[in-house]
């Protein structure tokens, strides 16, 4: 029993096809908790905003916190979990965090609204492009957050923040679950 | 170079479902839902071809329960990652014996 060459390659052809759909569905599986992580933190963020528009400092650093605490717990969670994990989720967060505040002390001012669409904004970019290697679901993801986002922004700025806790949050959790699903 | 594939990894089916097991990280396991789906077998056909995997030291099966309801994970032994990839590499050398002769 030897193969030809034509054998071979069909062979490594589907090798490659199934090993590409199983990384895939570990990655939509191991990412499905942090969306909806995140998603509960646009949830608090943007309703505690949308109440309480004197405390959303307050609001926000408190709910990223709480993310960040979560993402870390997360991480150091994973079946492959490590102390390892937890510190290399920690850090991304964190440097978006940086990153963001950066930004807005480079373009500073910027309106609460505009403050409010930027990360989710960020967030689809990040997530499509990460979808280019990941799967499609990363991409459906970035792109509905990214037109939801928009959509709200322009046309129902005076509760953009509710629209942004129950479409940008609850997109969020969904598209976790989803993932998970997967 | 081996003059003859692993004839435990030598069947369509097994292939695919060494090569869904080998696309996740060390130590990591698949349910067997999605490795039904995956590797595109029925239940009966998947189950026989794992016994088999397993029963050669590739494959290694966990079962419990999720609530009420039964799961099985099979995964990767570390035995069973060196036999897939020395079959790749059977496979690779075929590809370049042919490409150089």
């Amino acid at each position: 029993m030897s193969l030809t060459p034509n054998e071979a390659a069909a062979a490594l052809r589907d090798i490659e096809t199934v090993g590409r759909r199983s990384g895939q569905a570990f990655g939509y599986r191991y990412s499905g908790p942090y969306f909806v992580t995140w998603g509960l933190v646009w949830v608090a963020g943007y309703t505690g905003t949308d109440l309480l528009p004197h405390y959303a400092g307050t609001i926000w650093i408190a709910s990223l916190i709480g993310g960040l605490i979560a993402t870390t717990l997360l991480g150091a969670r994973q079946p492959k979990g490590s102390r390892k994990n937890g510190i290399q989720a920690f850090g991304v967060v964190a440097i978006a965090f940086l990153f963001i505040m950066a930004t807005y002390a480079v373009m500073w001012p910027v309106s609460p609204a505009q403050q409010a669409a930027f990360v989710p904004l960020l967030a689809a970019a990040a997530y499509s492009g990460v979808g280019l290697w990941a799967g499609a679901r990363w991409i459906v993801a970035g792109v509905g957050i990214a037109v939801l986002t928009l959509a709200g922004f322009f046309l129902l700025q005076q509760h953009f923040s509710l629209y942004m806790a129950v479409v940008g949050g609850g997109g969020l959790i969904l598209a976790g679950l989803w993932m998970r699903s997967a | 170079m081996t003059d003859q594939p692993d004839a435990i990894i030598h069947q369509p089916i097994r292939l695919k479902i060494m090569a869904a097991l080998k696309a996740l990280p060390d130590g990591e396991q698949l349910e067997f839902v999605k490795l039904k789906d995956i590797a595109g077998a029925t239940e009966g056909n998947l189950g026989a071809h794992i016994t088999t995997l397993e029963s050669a030291g590739y494959a290694s099966v966990a079962k419990d329960f999720v609530g009420k309801r039964p799961r099985t994970r099979v995964g990767l032994t570390r035995q069973g990652r060196r036999a897939f990839e020395d079959y790749v590499t059977y496979l690779k050398d075929i590809l370049n014996t042919g490409a150089s002769s």
